[in-house]
């Protein structure tokens, strides 16, 4: 028998499949989706500013991702009961905390109510949660289930939930990285937003964190002799990565816009496939001034802060 | 002559093509891969999410994701007051109390805590023109901030207006905010006092 | 040139009689080209791992070398990557598959001047495309860096050789087949549909988003795990009887692996902590477990042709190469395997285990196993033996404790990183510099494999100038041959 023909279809057959499974199936599930909404219908993602998207050619050119990852990964959810306003009835209130978290003393839940929001129970189901904030609702006091995802990712503070697909949304090309010989940079725009931060460590990365591993990325950067005075632009180090007294380090347009891509780095906005609670800031109750700031931006949720 | 350059190289007869012997699958191997695939079924029954393009892991069904989000059922309020705060807080306050010359009072105000329907007709149309709030007169004009809300979003807003503040009013339902939309239609002039006053 | 000995043979436009060709003339219709192949392939192992030896010095020692843009780390080990991917684990499989399908199928290598030009085509794509990683020019897409201006040449070269794969396979004498030409015939397909697939929706027409990745991950895998495994199944599978002079196990099983391969082993690429939608990695998951049951049929088809003839792997370099390649293409499966299955909280792929499976896969497996396949190809193509054959000895011991001291510490690293990284007490520097012991290790097993790498392009050096001072002198006597009495030849 003639199995060459056989072995042809064959390969074609599981390639097919696979081809269906792996590259159609996500192109019509994932590969068309749109610009979203927030679970607070602010318009998400948003496109990464020019200099930014320079500074993610730079990011590919120098092959920062084969040591950073840019994927959080979460292993559960877990909701907390967080009391947000105290309320008028304080007696209620005590036996109320008491009643949900049984053992805590009446000293212990007088402390608790200075300094809300605050969670009073960690790691529970949704329901039980939901009874919870329920419970502690009585005379005027407000309380919530807030929820919060968990994982090792999160745990180490690189970022307050999972990745999800439409967070590469206007990103070519996108590389979530498959080693992590350094930390997580999908949410590193949210914890550290200093760009200075940033150009100081990539041209020396044991000033701003000792014993890292990562290499100098000096050719980024430029030596120059100060003329007439210092350049704004120009970076300070400690004594052992300053350069020569009369010469300053000054950041190049390549170094500048990957210290901009940096920066961009977000994922910090709740959506539907990935629900948590974001901690709004505390109402003022005092004046007639929004709470959180003297902008037109909402205090809570918002992406772009 | 013209042998083989290095006729001792090959010194032992090449070994003929190797063939292969017809020894069937062993059973045990047979069976071990239907169990694999049995347990490829059952991982992906609770792991896979059904292909659903919102289910993400460690999450394992639509349903589980759905409970988790913030709803305006069940007197949760979170989600509308976040619409709130985006959308209306600027005007009205974050406390409901408005600004002089800005915005009138929602908390306490009759507009609010009144009839369902009036209300919702007033983010989805604007107003313009003398009005009366809680005493107070406002000759203001609010543009329509709901009309660009989703149903969801809106019915949010407003079922938080309703119970905070110190209002106590029932919430409203999505269902309640797409019946006015279609009523109103495509109407864009925003409404005044007479024609509000008017409403049930 | 030099007549062999050949039978008469019918060449009047049909097939020829089976019982004509000789292996010998097998062989020596396939020189040229299996020269240029292997020996490209191996200029390519010697630089790719040279590459990885100043990427892997840089982790202990992050300011080696650091100020040439040329040689960041990011850009060193992307481009040794694709050099050992592309330039030499490919170019090798390919030589070796051209052989194979030649010898099998009782057939000369069809079109050896096309085979020739893809080869020239194939090197100056890897060529062009290293320089480019280097200068800067990468994709940013996991195993296929190449830069677009490469891909052209890429894949002309690879449409030539192929085409010579495929006639090969239709020209082939025997009616039945062995497993081996399954494996190839799959492969010589399975290759130019994926990475035309990748490359049209990556670089040509990108497709949007997180779906970029996800091509990415599938080609990625699709080569490493799928072309490799079937060009070196198919290897392993011929050597293994060829070299022990016995049948191969089982027909049945050997098939059996065949179709679980191809069937299961493409859906095998998606991370588990991914950020697609939950079934994406499941299925990825278990796909690879599946893949268990194609690691136990190669177990047992290997074993019990081996039965009994262990003492073989002492005096044949080419079986204990072959041996030692099977064995780590069990673990990098069974690492596989357990990366899928234990990895809960989604740590361990992103730690030095994950580094450690792949070189498992691209050198302690196939790589080995194509350096078997050259040490017995290479001399029969050119009727010359290895000059020297304690070298020969030598590389595979370099190789065999390289690939040892290059991926134990690397594993060992790995799983030591997952457990500190689940304890978000213990500062991410803290976990980073505890791998550095297990770095400097594996910095040694990669100095080990680039001597053995070294030896290899001495040993096919060496029979190359034996081949042509051998040639020069029979030509030397062919001429003078009615000028003095036939005297003695010392060759």
């Amino acid at each position: 028998m003639n199995y060459g023909p056989l072995v042809f279809l064959a390969a074609l057959f599981a390639l097919a499949s696979s081809w269906v499974g792996f590259v159609l199936a996500p192109q019509l599930q994932v590969g068309q989706l749109q610009q979203t909404n927030t679970v607070v219908a602010t318009p998400y993602p948003i496109a990464r500013p020019g200099l930014a998207q320079e500074g993610l050619q730079v990011y590919r050119a120098n092959g920062c991702n084969s040591c950073h990852s840019q994927q959080v990964g979460q292993t559960g959810t877990v909701c907390d009961v967080v009391l947000t306003e105290p309320g008028t009835n304080q007696p209620a209130l005590i036996a109320a905390l008491q009643t949900v978290k049984p053992g805590l003393s009446e000293t212990e839940a007088r402390q608790f109510l200075s300094g809300l929001p605050k969670p009073l129970l960690h790691g529970l189901t949704k329901e039980a949660a939901d009874q919870g904030a329920k419970t502690l609702e009585t005379g005027g006091a407000k309380a919530q289930a807030w929820i919060v995802p968990t994982g090792p990712d999160i745990a180490r503070g690189w970022g307050k939930r999972r990745s999800v697909a439409v967070d590469y949304l206007f990103d070519y090309p996108v590389m979530p990285g498959s080693h992590r010989v350094g930390p997580d940079l999908a949410d590193v725009g949210t914890r550290q937003p200093d760009l200075n931060w940033e150009l100081r460590h990539l041209y020396a990365p044991q000033a701003e964190v000792p014993g890292s591993l990562m290499p100098p990325y000096r050719y980024l950067f430029e030596k120059r002799r100060i003329e007439h005075g210092p350049s704004p632009e120009a970076l300070h180090f400690p004594k052992e990565f300053a350069p020569a007294p009369g010469y300053e380090i000054v950041p190049s347009p390549a170094a500048k816009a990957l210290a901009a891509y940096l920066v961009s780095l977000r994922t910090d906005a709740p959506l539907f496939a990935t629900p948590f609670t974001v901690a709004s800031a505390p109402q003022s109750t005092t004046t007639n001034a929004p709470a959180g700031g003297s902008t037109n931006a909402a205090p809570s949720a918002s992406p772009t802060q | 002559m013209n042998a083989q350059p290095n006729p001792g190289l090959i010194e032992k007869a090449e070994a003929a093509e190797p063939k292969a012997g017809r020894t069937a699958v062993p059973v045990w191997l047979l069976v071990l891969t239907l169990v694999l695939i049995y347990w490829g079924m059952v991982y992906f029954d609770h792991n896979g999410g059904w292909f659903h393009q919102q289910v993400y892991s460690p999450y394992h069904s639509l349903a589980e994701v759905q409970r988790l989000q913030l709803s305006s059922a069940g007197g949760n309020l979170e989600r509308g007051r976040a619409v709130f705060e985006n959308s209306c807080a600027l005007c009205h306050n974050t406390d409901g109390m408005g600004k002089p010359a800005q915005a009138p009072p929602l908390a306490g105000s009759e507009f609010a805590t009144g009839s369902p329907t009036r209300m919702i007709h007033i983010p989805l149309l604007g107003l313009s023109g003398s009005l009366q709030v809680k005493g107070q007169e406002w000759n203001l004009s609010m543009p329509a901030m709901g009309a660009a809300l989703s149903d969801e979003d809106l019915a949010a807003a407003l079922s938080y207006i309703r119970q905070s503040f110190g209002n106590k009013a029932s919430p409203i339902t999505p269902q309640q905010v797409k019946a006015v939309r279609a009523q109103v239609g495509s109407r864009t002039q925003p409404l005044n006092a007479a024609e509000l006053n008017s409403m049930q | 040139m030099i007549e062999l000995a050949s039978s008469q043979t019918v060449q009047a436009g049909g097939r020829e009689t089976p019982s004509a060709i000789t292996p010998a003339e097998i062989d020596l219709s396939c020189r040229a080209p299996l020269l240029v192949l292997f020996l490209s392939a191996a200029v390519w192992f010697l630089l790719a791992f040279l590459c990885q030896l100043l990427a892997s010095i840089k982790f202990h020692s992050p300011q080696f070398l650091a100020d040439t843009p040329w040689l960041t780390y990011g850009r060193i080990h992307l481009a040794g990557l694709d050099a050992l991917l592309y330039g030499a684990c490919l170019q090798a499989g390919l030589g070796v598959a051209l052989w194979l399908l030649a010898r099998l199928g009782r057939t000369r290598l069809a079109q050896a001047v096309p085979v020739l030009a893809g080869a020239i085509s194939w090197n100056l794509a890897v060529t062009i495309g290293f320089v480019g990683i280097l200068a800067g020019d990468s994709t940013g897409f996991d195993m296929l860096e190449l830069p677009s201006y490469s891909v052209l040449p890429l894949f002309l070269g690879y449409l030539l050789i192929g085409i010579s794969a495929v006639l090969m396979f239709h020209q082939r004498q025997e009616p039945l087949t062995f497993a081996s030409q399954w494996f190839l015939f799959a492969a010589v397909f399975w290759f130019p549909w994926v990475f035309s697939t990748a490359e049209l929706l990556l670089q040509a027409f990108p497709v949007r988003g997180i779906t970029q990745a996800v091509i990415a991950w599938w080609y990625a895998d699709n080569l490493a795990v799928v072309w490799l495994g079937l060009v070196g199944l198919a290897a392993v599978f011929y050597f293994a009887s060829k070299l022990t002079g016995r049948e191969l196990h089982s027909h049945y099983l050997a098939l059996f692996a065949f179709w679980i391969l191809i069937l299961f082993g493409s859906w095998g690429g998606i991370p588990g902590s991914a950020p697609v939608p939950a079934w994406m990695p499941t299925i990825s998951t278990i796909s690879r477990v599946l893949l268990l049951v194609m690691l136990i049929a190669v177990a047992l088809t290997f074993h019990l042709t081996l039965a009994g003839a262990w003492s073989k792997l002492k005096s044949e370099p080419s079986l204990a190469f072959v041996a030692v390649g099977t064995a780590g293409f069990l673990i990098a499966g069974l690492m596989r395997v357990s990366g899928a299955l234990l990895d809960s909280q989604q740590l361990l792929q992103f730690t030095w285990f994950a580094s450690a499976r792949t070189q498992l896969q691209l050198y302690g497996f196939f790589a080995l196993v194509m350096f078997g396949a050259i040490y017995y190809v290479v001399p029969r193509v050119t009727a010359t033996a290895f000059p020297f054959r304690r070298l020969v000895w030598a590389h595979f011991w370099l190789a065999f404790t390289g690939i040892i001291l290059l991926v134990v510490p690397l594993a060992i690293a790995g799983v030591l990183e997952a457990r500190q990284l689940a304890n978000p007490g213990i500062a991410f520097v803290q976990v980073s510099r505890a791998t550095i012991p297990f770095l400097r290790a594996s910095t040694v097993g990669d100095l080990l494999v680039v001597m053995g790498h070294l030896v290899l392009l001495v040993n096919l050096v060496a029979l190359v100038t034996q081949f042509y001072r051998v040639r020069a002198a029979w030509a030397y006597a062919a001429i003078t041959a009615d000028l003095y009495q036939p005297a003695e030849v010392k060759p």
